[in-house]
């Protein structure tokens, strides 16, 4: 820690405090107010509602037609390359495999350079979470799963469990306060967007313009 | 040698700048004005006017939102009161996780550390995202001078960037511009044919920027929130931008400022729900990252270096009075400049400063000093639209008023004015001067009325006031008069 002009101790001496001296427990989190989902059912159906209203695309179906609609959605998209993550979940699904056989060209997270996932036309990734409440898809780095796979590509397709969903923003950072810290957590609410010019709404501005959601039922 | 060159072009871009910056400061003139330029109340209207009303309309989805706001505000006026323990906190938190921080006592020790970092590592390409204590500090512009290839991000910062223009707004950076000058500016930039359409403006923007990101090797963003308890950064946006600053390039710093801090993760939960339903009137903004420290070990993007500057500027003098302290929850979330109805007529340039309407009239004058910004706290109506507006309960019109106090008591208001209050307090004081003055205003003022009864034009000290004003001229008779006939 480098403060060399001291701006800590001017804090404390703009304060009148003594060093050390431990603050009172900072405000309870007033739950009847700030909490907006109350229940844990029917999450999967709210966060769809909410995630829709957010312009993201969700299809729900059963895993056995997953393959089929995945490679329909992306065909129709004009898709040639996919970036996926190393993911348990996904090797499960046996993605890699099903979009290889349909034809199309798949990199692996940490098989790939950084530079690459800026060339692929999408990417497949799962999620941590999503949050009923806001509609949120829910995405942590790690090395299995690279920060710039739901951010690069233009289009980015997730697929989603009924397990993977939390009721209100408290149960989302409930749950990270509790499990090991990751480097970077990123809530994502829509696809890419900005209203800058003359409030006109244009999406796919530097993230990806289009999001997709395959949640199994 | 090349850094003393770059030292000496800096310092004079420095100087030039700040001269400007204060020739440019006058807030009658500026606000004259803007307030006659249709073009930008229409735009300023288009844009303010609907997020205030997408404000109102989010807020409905919370219970109760008074109870939130009182809630947020509590938070951040907690973790104010105990600033310093909070900040060491968070700072143990950051190096914990491979991260370096610096504590800056003002702009230039801020820019110096972070001019410092780039030299240091050797970095060219810089992506910056928007932030508004980059902007405090002018931070793009010194980069610029230092050689170095700084790219603004946001697209409105970008075109700001690009047209050597300012910000007007702290969400919403060119509210004031309207498509046609952007389309020209980017046919003259770029050199392509011209096109006023947004979509494809953007597109074009999207492409420059695409490479700049894939290049850049140095990153740089600002802050919404700083957590204590896990040394977190918090930014929130719509474009992307901030994202690509904090995964493609190999370092990366944040610049915020001291008072962004709050104590928990959780807390997050009270702040997001009323970011961006007050910003901009959306339920959360397209990306919320919380980020910290470097990449973990086997990841293949995000910093392998990461330092965050944490910057006081004048925030310690606003701490240190107990009545100004709660200034410093402000979220920077724009509600109280869309809910004014003088940012409305006016925009943001006229405050001459990065932080305008009712909030900047609070926390320029704090941190810039009262005396070159008294204007400021004065451009207001304090109908208290912005107080009803604030999340964290900043009672704004409360201290426009002890502003305008602090200006009289510490004598730093106007000679002509200081003139006319003490006139009046001597004229108001006996009911014998109080006769005489009414008797005296009565038949002056009927003396210059018109016909049908008003007074348009007072002569000097009065002009300015009549000037854009008419006063119903005074009664034949005055009501002591009348009352004492009725006896």
């Amino acid at each position: 820690m480098q403060d060399e002009n001291g701006v800590i101790e001017k804090v404390r001496k703009a304060l009148g405090r003594t060093p050390g001296q431990k603050p009172s427990l900072p405000p309870v989190l007033d739950e009847p107010n700030v909490r907006l989902v109350l229940s844990d059912i029917g999450l999967p159906a709210l966060f769809e509602k909410r995630a829709l209203e957010n312009k993201i695309g969700v299809t729900s179906l059963r895993v056995e037609s997953l393959h089929e609609h995945l490679i329909g959605y992306l065909r129709s998209k004009g898709v040639r390359s996919v970036a996926i993550p190393r993911s348990r979940f996904l090797d499960r699904l046996e993605i890699r495999r099903a979009l290889q056989d349909a034809g199309f060209i798949v990199k692996v997270w940490g098989e790939m350079t950084l530079d690459e996932v800026y060339d692929v036309d999408a990417s497949v990734t799962d999620v941590w979470r999503v949050v009923a409440e806001t509609g949120s898809l829910v995405v942590r780095a790690s090395p299995d799963h690279g920060r710039s796979l739901s951010l690069v590509p233009p289009l980015h397709v997730a697929i989603v469990e009924p397990k993977n969903c939390v009721g209100d923003l408290i149960d989302l950072f409930e749950l990270a306060s509790s499990q090991e810290d990751t480097s970077a957590m990123v809530i994502i609410s829509g696809p890419s967007k900005t209203a800058d010019i003359e409030m006109n709404l244009v999406t796919g501005v530097h993230g990806p313009g289009v999001v997709q959601v395959f949640l199994l039922k | 040698m090349l850094q003393e060159l770059v030292q000496t072009t800096l310092d004079k871009k420095i100087a030039e700048f700040h001269a400007h910056e204060i020739n440019l400061f006058d807030f009658g003139r500026e606000s004259v004005a803007a307030a006659h330029n249709e073009r930008l109340k229409k735009a300023i209207d288009n844009a303010v006017v609907r997020n205030d009303r997408g404000r109102q309309l989010k807020l409905l989805e919370l219970p109760d939102s008074n109870k939130v706001r009182e809630l947020a505000g509590a938070i951040k006026q907690h973790t104010l009161d105990h600033l310093d323990y909070y900040l060491t906190q968070l700072a143990e938190n950051v190096e914990k996780r491979g991260g370096h921080v610096h504590f800056a006592s003002d702009g230039e020790h801020a820019k110096k550390i972070i001019l410092d970092i780039v030299r240091r590592s050797g970095t060219r390409r810089i992506i910056k995202s928007k932030s508004m204590v980059s902007e405090e500090i002018e931070l793009a512009h010194v980069m610029e001078a230092a050689g170095l290839d700084v790219v603004e991000t946001d697209l409105g910062e970008f075109i700001v960037q690009i047209d050597h223009d300012k910000p007007s707004h702290i969400v919403t950076p060119i509210i004031h511009k309207d498509k046609a000058s952007i389309a020209r500016l980017f046919s003259e930039y770029f050199g392509t044919p011209y096109n006023d359409d947004p979509e494809s403006l953007t597109r074009q923007a999207r492409e420059y920027l695409r490479d700049k990101f894939r290049k850049a090797d140095l990153g740089m963003t600002g802050g919404n929130f700083l957590v204590a308890e896990t040394g977190d950064v918090i930014t929130v946006e719509n474009e992307g931008n901030a994202r690509q600053s904090i995964t493609t390039p190999r370092i990366l710093i944040s610049l915020v400022g001291i008072e962004k801090v709050i104590p928990r993760l959780t807390d997050l939960s009270v702040m997001l729900k009323l970011l961006a339903r007050s910003a901009t009137g959306q339920t959360m903004t397209i990306y919320s990252s919380i980020f910290g420290g470097t990449r973990k070990a086997g990841e293949k993007d995000g910093p392998e270096e990461f330092h965050l500057v944490l910057m006081d500027n004048g925030r310690t003098e606003i701490l240190k009075n107990p009545e100004y302290r709660e200034m410093l929850r402000c979220i920077r979330c724009g509600a109280c400049l869309n809910a004014c109805p003088i940012y409305r007529k006016i925009g943001g340039h006229s405050y001459g400063s990065v932080y305008p309407g009712p909030i900047g009239a609070l926390i320029t004058p704090m941190m810039r000093g009262l005396e070159k910004n008294k204007d400021l706290p004065n451009a207001s109506t304090l109908c208290g639209a912005c107080y009803d507006a604030c999340p964290v309960k900043i009672n704004i019109p409360r201290h426009l008023i002890n502003l305008r106090r602090d200006i009289v008591r510490q004598h730093i208001s106007h000679p002509v004015e200081r003139f006319i209050y003490r006139a009046y307090a001597f004229m108001m004081s006996t009911p014998g001067r109080y006769k005489l003055a009414s008797w005296m205003q009565k038949r002056s003022l009927r003396l210059i009325r018109t016909r049908d009864g008003f007074v348009r034009k007072l002569p000097f000290p009065g002009s300015g006031w009549t000037q854009v004003r008419d006063i119903p001229a005074p009664a034949a008779k005055s009501f002591r008069e009348i009352w004492r006939t009725r006896k």
